[in-house]
């Protein structure tokens, strides 16, 4: 399967909760892939604590295989080589988790033909040995969400893969209204897709939310609030559930809401069981909703059109 | 087409094997088979039967002009044709080979064109060839701008994959590809064939061959596709039993990995099904030295035995009250 | 290498390829538009006397041949009822023989120009489904030639039914603002020119894929191939020509097979090599054809057939397939 990660904004824990996801699926036993397509602020190899990727990668990156400059992009073991001490004993029965990374000086390019014939071999070649690919885009309306959109495309080439798009956003106002706009407005997702052939409720049914560090009002983090602020906290959330709701948005088409998380506000980083149940850093919660995610990705009750 | 270290024959001969699992849920028939590899309109897909199902593309050539990866930094330029065929085995395993042949030496200056598109699969060096740095060069590997033979090898297997009206890109196992880098060159006169096979990291394969005069070069391409599918084979199912999880639940998980091989690989297995019978001796090199059958055989048998454990457990599994 | 030792073989392992008859030289007699039919019998005429005596000097020419060998000489005439019909077979075709016949020419075989863009049928059977068009599969066995620097990598950049005789003048695909490299406009390049290049960049086919029109100097390369007896559809021949002795001509242009033999002594339509004579509005076409002719891989196997036969009969014929053509462009056609 193929997953785009996408977002209107910038610090909405896409990265981090894409690396997060695809932690626990090759924990599950996938072989998984994770593609930063992030160009011009490439985060991945931090988040899997790779310190040395980001300078291998120049001129072998993903945005050098796209513009023709390399052939093979680089391609790195995240078992094999992180510094993390958790992630470096791989457990047995899990699957490879590979990271291409991009390139640090990249930045935005404009996509032609070329672009688009190197992006397809790419994912059809990684599509042999894994079971899941996971893209990370730019935030924003990017060059890169067009190549994807292209690339999926009945005439695209990846047309027939399965592929599935996570639209992240936080749990706030200018978040939730910018989330529904990147989807469905004038600019949006749906509309440049349905532009280069998509069908509308094939493209519709493929796109899901994910909210991301959404306060929990029941969680023991927000225990010391006096009541006057719990109810206005809660009133917020209301209201903002209401606005999802009239943007399209609403709870039906989240896949799942990734708990506010301490730990990841200090660090991006992949939160593992150890830091919940050893060193009890990180939230059960968080750890829980990061599974429900990987789960509810290739679970077909969650998708299609509603 | 002349034969290896024949006189106006080729002194080298060089190639790359690219070898993945065609990306389809099942294995396709014979008539998916031979329009996948139709790569011509106009010219036949050879199909073989016996003693397996085996069909390859006709050639296809790409230009290039270039210097040839040397290991000493000698200059040698080239200038011709790389030839590539896709492989089809058993409507299953997909290979790209791409190859070509190189003479001691030619003209001082490029030729017209149409000089070297009569010698499809040739690269004509300008001047002299220098076959040992160039044999030890191309096996190490190509430096920015030399010959990439890989990417040639590559660009035919990304071709086939695009073709989506006879792919449903499902495949049952998750593989890796591998690539096999080899070079040929005339063995002594009454030498018989002899290999040197080493496993490099990353799904790379590095062989040098030593073949017999006259050797064709397709011929010698058909031994390293067959070498190249076994070492494939076998390194695949090695991997997917490697940690596999036999006690952990009720067998699901091992059934999960187990299957897909009995289904889609195990029946694969067949060394030297066209070798052409002067080069065998290779073969029987590696199976004293790699023991490659030995192992294969150990790995069905033990995928077979986990098969049948699994099915006695689970049976007895419901018939316990 | 062991053939000795084969006890088992599958045809459909080993392709096989057949054999066509070879003249020495086939002589192209001119090529007209529909056009110039429709100025009258007076125009064709003028023609075939502009032709006549370079006709002569190219038979003259053919050899050297081993003492004591007539040398095999077939003329042709291609008409061009691909890209406009104004006018009948029926209508068409019986001036244009009395005109040549006139000039003392012969017309041994008359072929149409949408032959080379179709199927090619059988001799005595109508173009069939499971046979290839002859472009499109002359199409698939361009091989472009290769500017120096090309490593297999980024084979040349190739732009979809064009063809060029270098290096094309770099796209701007980035904006100044996004790319750091900051390209500079190149000029385009003739890949083996002598001092200053003269750069070609020939259109192949217009329009979509599916129906696609292909360009007067693609089909006229086709047809050179064709006459040149180098083109196979999967190991058959095409473009065989079909006997058409003192026959009436329909009057539909696809009744007609795509290469008739009128003369029933004609020595073979194929040859090794071929010479055209034609108008002087035709040279940038043949120009093209030339580019095109220069990256086409023909199949080896039609090649040897030809080298081994010409060795055989002691004619030499050039290894290189565009050095097989030639051409007279005489004054006043």
């Amino acid at each position: 399967m193929l997953v785009f990660a996408a977002s209107d904004k910038g610090g909405t824990g896409r990265s981090v909760t894409s690396a997060n996801l695809a932690y626990h699926r090759a924990l599950d036993g996938d072989d998984v892939c994770y593609l930063d397509f992030d160009f011009g602020s490439p985060t991945a190899a931090a988040v899997f604590d790779l310190p040395d990727v980001l300078s291998e990668a120049e001129g072998r990156g993903l945005h050098s295989y796209l513009k023709g400059k390399t052939g093979e992009p680089l391609r790195v073991d995240v078992w094999a080589r992180t510094e993390h001490p958790v992630l470096r004993s791989r457990p047995s029965g899990s699957g490879r988790l590979v990271l291409l990374p991009g390139d640090r000086t990249g930045g935005e390019f404009v996509t032609d033909e070329e672009n688009l014939h190197r992006c397809v071999d790419l994912v059809l070649r990684l599509k042999r040995e894994f079971d899941l690919i996971i893209v990370d885009l730019s935030a924003g309306r990017s060059y890169a969400m067009d190549l994807a959109l292209a690339a999926t495309s009945p005439r695209g080439g990846l047309g027939r893969l399965k592929n599935r798009w996570l639209v992240y956003h936080r749990w706030t106002r200018q978040h939730v209204m910018a989330a529904a706009e990147l989807v469905y407005g004038k600019q949006g997702i749906v509309l440049a897709g349905i532009a280069m052939g998509h069908v509308p409720d094939a493209l519709n049914g493929s796109i899901r939310f994910v909210r991301a560090a959404v306060p929990d009002l029941e969680s023991p983090l927000w225990s010391q609030v006096s009541p006057a602020q719990y109810a206005w906290m809660r009133q917020c959330d209301k209201e903002l559930e209401e606005l999802a709701a009239g943007r399209g948005i609403g709870k039906t088409r989240v896949l799942s809401s990734i708990p506010l998380e301490p730990v990841l506000q200090w660090q991006e980083r992949l939160i593992t069981d150890e830091d919940v149940h050893d060193r009890r850093i990180a939230n059960n919660e968080t750890w829980q909703a990061m599974g429900d995610l990987a789960q509810r990705l290739t679970d077909d009750k969650f998708w299609g059109q509603l | 087409m002349t034969g290896l270290g024949t006189t106006g024959g080729p002194a080298l001969v060089c190639g790359e094997v690219r070898t993945c699992l065609l990306p389809t849920r099942d294995a396709v028939d014979e008539r998916t088979a031979v329009e996948l590899l139709r790569l011509r309109a106009d010219e036949r897909v050879r199909v073989s039967r016996h003693p397996n199902r085996h069909a390859v593309s006709p050639d296809v050539l790409t230009g290039v002009d270039c210097l040839l990866p040397t290991a000493n930094g000698t200059r040698v330029r080239a200038v011709g044709t790389v030839a590539a065929r896709a492989v089809l085995v058993e409507g299953r395993v997909l290979q790209s080979t791409a190859y070509f042949r190189a003479p001691a030496k030619g003209p001082d200056r490029r030729q017209p064109w149409g000089y070297y598109l009569v010698r499809p699969g040739t690269l004509v060096p300008v001047g002299r060839l220098a076959e040992k740095p160039v044999t030890e060069g191309f096996l190490t590997g190509h430096r920015s701008g030399e010959l990439d033979i890989g990417s040639v090898a590559e660009s035919l297997l990304a071709r086939i994959s695009r073709r989506h009206r006879f792919l449903d890109y499902d495949t049952p196992l998750t593989t890796a590809d591998t690539a096999l880098r080899w070079t040929a060159a005339p063995a002594d006169d009454g030498e018989a064939a002899s290999l040197r096979f080493t496993k490099a990291d990353d799904g790379l394969r590095i062989v040098e061959l030593r073949l017999p005069r006259g050797t064709a070069p397709d011929v010698a391409a058909g031994l390293c596709e067959d070498l190249a599918l076994h070492d494939w084979l076998l390194s695949t199912v090695n991997d997917k039993l490697d940690g596999l999880r036999v006690g952990a639940d009720d067998g699901t998980a091992a059934l999960k990995v187990l299957r897909p091989l009995v289904d889609h690989l195990l029946h694969l297995w067949m060394p030297q099904a066209r070798v052409d019978r002067a080069l065998r001796t290779t073969w029987a090199e590696l199976e004293e030295d790699a023991g490659y059958s030995r192992q294969w055989h150990t790995l069905a048998q033990r995928v077979r035995d986990q098969l049948t454990l699994l099915h006695l457990t689970r049976r007895d599994a419901l018939a316990t009250p | 290498m062991s053939g000795a030792e084969t006890v088992f073989r599958e045809t459909s392992a080993e392709p096989r390829t057949e054999s066509v008859p070879f003249s020495h030289l086939s002589l192209e007699l001119g090529h007209l538009y529909m056009e110039d039919f429709v100025e009258g019998p007076s125009r064709l005429r003028r023609h075939f006397a502009s032709v006549r005596p370079w006709v002569d000097a190219a038979r003259a020419g053919v050899g050297p041949l081993p003492a004591g060998r007539r040398p095999r000489i077939s003329t042709c005439f291609l008409i061009d009822d691909y890209f406009s019909r104004l006018s009948t077979p029926a209508e068409l075709i019986p001036p244009l023989l009395a005109a040549a016949a006139e000039a003392g020419l012969t017309i041994d075989y008359l072929a149409r120009e949408s032959g080379c863009a179709s199927p090619s049928p059988a001799p005595g059977e109508a173009a069939h489904r499971d046979r290839t068009e002859l472009a499109e599969a002359v199409l698939h066995r361009l091989v472009e030639l290769p500017p120096p620097g090309s490593n297999g990598f980024r084979p040349p950049v190739s732009r979809t039914g064009w063809l060029t005789n270098g290096r094309r003048a770099p796209a701007q695909r980035t904006s100044a603002a996004l790319d750091s490299t900051g390209v500079v406009w190149q000029p385009p390049g003739e890949t083996g020119a002598r001092g200053h290049s003269v750069f070609m960049d020939v259109e192949l086919w217009s329009g979509p894929e599916e129906e696609r029109t292909w360009s007067c100097a693609f089909l006229a390369s086709v047809w050179q191939l064709v006459r040149l007896g180098l083109l196979r559809d999967n190991g058959r021949a095409v473009m065989t020509p079909t006997d058409w002795f003192d026959k009436e001509f329909p009057a539909e242009w696809d009744a007609l097979p795509p290469v008739l033999k009128l003369n029933s002594a004609a020595d073979p339509f194929t040859a090794y090599v071929t010479c055209s004579v034609l108008p002087a509005r035709f040279l940038p076409v043949e120009h093209a054809v030339r580019v095109i002719l220069d990256q086409v891989h023909v199949e080896d196997e039609a090649v040897r057939m030809v080298a081994e036969r010409s060795a055989g009969e002691g004619f030499t014929v050039p290894a290189g397939v565009v050095d097989r053509t030639s051409y007279v462009f005489p004054p006043g056609l």
